[in-house]
């Protein structure tokens, strides 16, 4: 009993720390970027990296999951002879809920994991301390780039994704159930307000910093070779998951 | 601090868990001179290093660096310092999204003060001084050990710093690119009259190129003496070590 209560102290702890680590990771971030001297060259290379390479995943994802959202509420519609409901029961949960956190997390798993992986071999490498003994602050030149470009990227993926998936749940509507294109169009259109859409836009933006934060500190802070990378990464991942479903619940919960 | 001294270290102590690995080193290094820091593996040497450039804190002690304390110091703070310290590390830290080129360019290109074509020049003829011309647009990872300790070593001079440190400058080196490098450290040190601090293995080398020995044993300096006379050091410890004997106190120390 002893033991498992001190192992949960522990894990407590070590939870703890790593909060405070990011928390303290974002501050110096933040300072960084006043006055905001950005290095251009690494900002539009991530941006690149992170954003265009990811299109094809978040578009096959995305496409999916707005079909998914019509085959599991469509019979029902149709049953209640309520079709024209359809597309906002599909667009509703795709722009506020499904879309920005499945795409977060498929981020998170390719852009994130990648960006853990390239900053802890740097540490490990000591290329960190390199760029700082040649007096470049490595807050500045490696994470605020990707910090800006994992935010943006996720928003706009984000948009696309939203796009994708109504696109997706409109073509499964109409080859699957029988449902009329303008039906489906006019679901969308009546039923579905600015707000739900900004509302998945707010989210993605909060998302985004998240796996950026977690992603770079496990990255910045790994220690113990190649070992560590995998860890890192891991720990990257598990973070930035926890993050997105608690930043969503209370998101949701505080701007419904 | 005596404006003579480059290097000032009081009493460093810095500690790994229950290691003490830094033990109260107190160590000078006079402007424009050279000092070789020899010691057994995982002694403490690179730390020590890091320790100098601010790259580490250490637990005690004072460390002054070019008439300038780098202790408590933010990393902003620390910047102007390090602009005129030029470092090699023993395991390169190239940075791998770089060509060649761009490795040795990097320290000038980020002060913002040299022009491009000026930067390509001095650029071009370090790389040939070290023997890399030719290699300017491979990425890192397509290099040898050796070629990587090469890169590191134009990087670390390309802006003529008041100070140079080397970690091992040439391991992995054979013998007589070993040579041509610590010929062209001492043509660029007395070209440049930079203050030197070199942690090197290959000690008959070393001694070579450098005034004086320091041997680092166990968290102190326990020699510190010319290095032309390095191997008749009169610490039967040091003797031992430098001239690579099984049979002696380092040995019974060990056991």
């Amino acid at each position: 009993m002893r033991q498992a209560v001190a192992n949960v102290g522990a894990g407590a702890l070590r939870v703890a720390e790593e909060v405070g680590g990011i928390v303290i990771l974002t501050g110096q971030t933040l300072r960084a970027l006043v006055p905001p001297r950005v290095d251009t060259r690494e900002l539009v290379k991530n941006l690149y990296k992170m954003g265009n390479r990811s299109v094809p995943i978040v578009v096959l994802t995305a496409f999916f999951a707005g079909g998914l959202m019509t085959l599991q509420t469509g019979p029902f519609v149709k049953k209640l002879g309520a079709t024209a409901l359809a597309g906002w029961g599909a667009g509703y949960a795709v722009l506020r809920e499904i879309g920005p956190i499945l795409i977060a997390l498929m981020f998170s798993g390719r852009v994130g994991a990648n960006n853990t992986a390239e900053l802890a071999t740097m540490t490990v490498t000591e290329q960190l301390d390199g760029l700082r003994a040649l007096a470049i602050d490595p807050v500045r030149f490696l994470v605020v780039p990707r910090v800006l470009a994992m935010m943006v990227m996720l928003v706009a993926l984000t948009v696309i994704g939203d796009l994708v998936a109504l696109t997706g749940a409109s073509v499964v509507g109409h080859a699957m159930l029988d449902i009329e294109w303008s039906t489906m169009f006019h679901s969308f259109a009546d039923n579905l307000r600015p707000y739900d859409f900004l509302h998945g836009v707010y989210k993605s933006i909060a998302f985004g910093a998240a796996i950026a934060m977690s992603s770079c500190y496990f990255g910045v802070t790994v220690r113990g070779g190649a070992v560590g990378v995998g860890r890192a990464v891991n720990a990257a991942v598990v973070a930035a998951a926890v993050s997105i479903m608690l930043l969503d619940f209370f998101l949701t919960y505080l701007t419904g | 601090m005596s404006i003579d001294a480059a290097i000032r270290l009081r009493d460093v102590h810095k500690r790994y868990g229950h290691h003490e690995l830094l033990a109260g080193i107190s160590l000078d290094v006079p402007r424009g001179g050279k000092l070789g820091l020899i010691g057994p593996a995982a002694c403490g040497k690179s730390v020590l290093l890091k320790l100098i450039c601010g790259l580490e804190q250490p637990d005690r002690g004072d460390i002054e660096v070019l008439g300038e304390s780098v202790l408590r110091k933010r990393e902003p703070e620390l910047g102007p310092l390090r602009q005129r310290v030029g470092m090699l590390f023993q395991n390169y830290a190239l940075f791998d999204f770089l060509s060649v080129q761009a490795n040795v360019a990097f320290p000038l290109e980020q002060r913002g003060t040299i022009s491009a074509r000026d930067i390509l020049e001095r650029v071009t003829a370090r790389l040939r001084a070290v023997g890399l011309a030719g290699s300017e647009a491979k990425l890192t990872a397509e290099l040898s050990g050796g070629m990587k300790k090469r890169v590191g070593i134009a990087r670390a001079t390309v802006a003529d710093p008041e100070l140079v440190i080397y970690d091992e400058p040439t391991a992995g080196l054979d013998p007589v690119t070993t040579q041509k490098i610590y010929d062209l450290l001492a043509a660029d040190q007395a070209r440049t009259g930079a203050t030197v601090l070199a942690v090197s293995s290959d000690v008959v080398a070393l001694a070579r190129f450098v005034d004086e020995i320091a041997f680092l044993y166990r968290g102190h300096i326990v020699h510190r003496g010319p290095a032309a006379t390095i191997l008749d050091a009169p610490d039967p410890l040091v003797r031992q070590f430098v001239r690579g004997e099984l049979e002696g106190p380092l040995s019974e120390a060990r056991a």
